[in-house]
């Protein structure tokens, strides 16, 4: 009788102990790699036992509407993903954590591209650190090494200048069957954020004045976009965005229809998917423009945040840190996106030796610790023309250039007033 | 009969109750919830403001909106008369005793129930300027230089609207051949005695009498018009700039990419106008054309 008291006494004890285990709620956007997620928690919850995750996942089109559903009703999971793009709009609306005395007090910083935890203080428009960076996507030349050869050009390198790059487009577009019609473009672009701003930003140039916080184009970025759509309407190296309708932007450089292109390095996953091996290709930095004194690049890190209401904040900053860092394995990350974590960065998983583009460890790398630019501001997506917005906006307008619709002047006067009538109603 | 001993008028509302909760639950509810939201300025994650008039105000002062406002009702006059005329050709043409008409009939109400991405998928690869199906043909068997029917400004609206009217307008064949079935065939007989000729049978019976089916199928064919939402995000995403926007996408793009609620309810408010009094003014002309015959 004693003996069986005595087990239960201890049993009850051991509940109560258990009791005491906190949950932490965890919301990403990332449902492929959901399994993958689910060991990184295992792991984390056999560090801390006392410590338990709840983790949900959703694609990012019922992610943003969930999350803000879930911030107005006041239930924000403990810890979420959280975009370059909303940071500033999410921080403004008090629904973040103050994460800067665990940021200076509570973190490797040497094991960070700490460059990453500044970029998100600019972002969000604060002088704070409210988010911790896991990831970095930057911009990069793709050109197609096959087609290089066979024109007899050297390949791109960082000290490619707009002449040599619009020399190589020309030589590079060819009507190979002699039709008349064009079958390998030089290059190819529309009016998408990621194939004009890294040219901008390597020329100087800045599209949003950050003082006034309105459209306001440098002289630099306007010999840009005029650059950039004179290889539509006036060298022909680049074809109209409305011939390529039925074709996926994305799908244009890989099925081999044009030589270069200039987006994000997310796309090296697509471009090896679709290329599928049928011709060599590589990477290599965006031609730096006359203007440009400085080596930047136009990139932007994704994060994990700290609802400001978490009854654990202790506890959700463990979690988060681990998640932004030694919590993550290299195959979470889509291959071109970059780990903000250097011991990932630097290892030699992250070159992925024996696939396409050979140099893509080195070029990535070396983009990663230049200065990063970009231009999100609240209401970026609707100004800029992004997802299902793609066609309007910036975007929109460039391509109307683009396709002959509008002339160029036109276009900067329609900028000016719709991207302004945008930012005026964030920032009064 | 014996009259139920425990029948009581309130009955059938016991029965309708399941009904009832749920259109007021999800219809009514959320259609009062977006008039007031209309009214303010809500990003869904903080309080909404209230801001009076403001959102119809910009909504009103802003050029792109009156483009959208003409884009919604280009694209509905395009489905209505199509299904109307097409929709009665089909339905005349699987009317006859055919062999194997059971079989068209079935393929033209196929793309009906198909989803309307994959339609836009393949009808976005048939009409690609560069491998489409149908610029081969135009180019290499009859020489004619075709645009790009969804990205130039001039087609896209026309082309999104084509592909929405192919896809429904086997349904409003389906209302029509069941009109067509119940016009009794004596009265063709009848004509046919008098000497009339098939056109003029057609003109003076299967018109008139087809009448009330004709004003269903106008009344749906309308509300049914405004709906284009999938189509137009798979196909063009109201693309090139506002040229295929019509106020439905508009809408979504408002309420769920920009997260502006409140601006979104407006527009969503007019759109419930529009499709009302249109639906209002069909109902009073309704007395000068369609034969009362049942």
């Amino acid at each position: 009788m004693k003996k069986l008291l005595f087990v239960l006494l201890s049993a009850l004890l051991v509940t109560l102990l258990i009791g005491k285990t906190v949950t932490i709620k965890y919301w990403m956007w990332d449902p492929t790699i959901k399994d993958k997620v689910e060991k990184a928690i295992e792991k984390f919850e056999s560090l801390h036992p006392n410590i338990k995750v709840e983790l949900t996942t959703m694609e990012p089109k019922n992610y943003w509407p969930k999350l803000r559903t879930m911030a107005f009703t006041k239930k924000l999971p403990d810890v979420f993903n959280m975009s370059s793009g909303y940071l500033e709009e999410w921080v403004k609306n008090g629904f973040l954590m103050d994460l800067t005395s665990y940021v200076e007090n509570d973190l490797d910083k040497d094991k960070f591209f700490f460059n990453l935890f500044e970029a998100g203080k600019k972002l969000s428009g604060t002088d704070k650190y409210y988010a911790i960076p896991f990831a970095l996507v930057v911009t990069n030349l793709y050109f197609n090494k096959d087609a290089f050869d066979e024109a007899g050009i050297p390949y791109p390198n960082e000290n490619w200048t707009w002449f040599d790059f619009l020399n190589a487009a020309i030589k590079l577009t060819k009507d190979k069957d002699g039709d008349g019609k064009i079958d390998q473009w030089g290059f190819w672009l529309y009016g998408r954020y990621a194939n004009i701003e890294p040219w901008i930003y390597a020329n100087g140039g800045r599209l949003i004045n950050r003082n006034t916080m309105r459209f306001d184009p440098n002289k630099q970025a306007i010999d840009t976009l005029k650059f950039l759509t004179s290889l539509t309407t006036k060298y022909h190296v680049s074809p109209r965005p409305k011939d390529m309708k039925g074709i996926k932007a994305k799908n244009v450089f890989p099925m081999g229809i044009a030589a270069m292109w200039v987006d994000g390095s997310w796309n090296i996953e697509n471009i090896r998917r679709i290329a599928d091996g049928k011709f060599r290709w590589g990477i290599a930095p965006v031609p730096q423009g006359p203007c440009g004194t400085e080596k930047v690049v136009f990139g932007w890190p994704d994060f994990i945040v700290i609802s400001a209401r978490t009854k654990h904040p202790k506890e959700a900053w463990e979690f988060a840190k681990f998640m932004a860092g030694e919590g993550l394995t290299i195959d979470m990350y889509m291959a071109g996106k970059i780990p903000s974590y250097k011991p990932l960065t630097m290892s030699k998983d992250f070159d992925e030796e024996g696939k396409q583009p050979p140099e893509k460890g080195k070029v990535l790398r070396e983009l990663a610790s230049r200065k990063l630019m970009n231009s999100f501001t609240m209401g970026w997506g609707e100004w800029r023309g992004y997802g299902p917005a793609e066609s309007m906006g910036l975007n929109g307008l460039i391509d109307a250039v683009l396709n002959g619709d509008m002339s160029f002047d036109e276009m900067l006067q329609k900028a000016y007033e719709n991207i302004n009538k945008v930012l005026e109603r964030y920032y009064k | 009969m014996k009259k139920l001993s425990w029948y009581r008028p309130w009955h059938p509302w016991v029965f309708l109750l399941p009904t009832l909760i749920g259109l007021f639950v999800f219809r009514l509810g959320p259609m009062i919830f977006a008039l007031f939201m209309s009214f303010t300025d809500w990003n869904i994650m903080s309080r909404p403001h209230w801001v009076g008039l403001s959102n119809y105000k910009e909504l009103f002062t802003d050029s792109a909106f009156f483009e959208i406002l003409k884009n919604t009702l280009v694209f509905s006059m395009i489905y209505v008369s199509g299904a109307l005329v097409i929709g009665l050709l089909l339905a005349v043409l699987v009317n006859t005793k055919v062999k194997g008409v059971r079989f068209f009939r079935a393929a033209y109400f196929t793309p009906v129930v198909t989803s309307a991405v994959a339609v836009g998928i393949v009808w976005g690869w048939i009409l690609s300027p560069k491998y489409g199906v149908l610029n081969y043909f135009l180019e290499h068997l009859l020489h004619i230089n075709s645009p790009s029917w969804l990205g130039d400004q001039k087609w896209a609206l026309l082309t999104v609207a084509f592909v929405q009217t192919w896809k429904m307008v086997g349904y409003y064949m389906i209302i029509f051949l069941a009109g067509l079935q119940s016009i009794p065939k004596q009265l063709y007989e009848a004509a046919r005695i008098d000497g009339a000729s098939k056109s003029q049978a057609f003109w003076k019976i299967t018109l008139p009498l087809l009448s009330p089916t004709t004003f269903f199928v106008f009344t749906i064919a309308i509300i049914d018009s405004f709906r284009n939402f999938e189509i137009i995000y798979t196909m063009t995403q109201g693309g090139p700039q506002y040229a295929s926007t019509t106020l439905v996408y508009a809408v979504y793009l408002n309420a769920f990419v920009f997260y502006r609620m409140g601006y979104a309810s407006a527009m969503a408010y007019v759109l419930l106008t529009i499709v009302g009094l249109l639906t209002l003014l069909n109902f009073v002309l309704k007395k000068y054309w369609v034969k009362n015959v049942y």
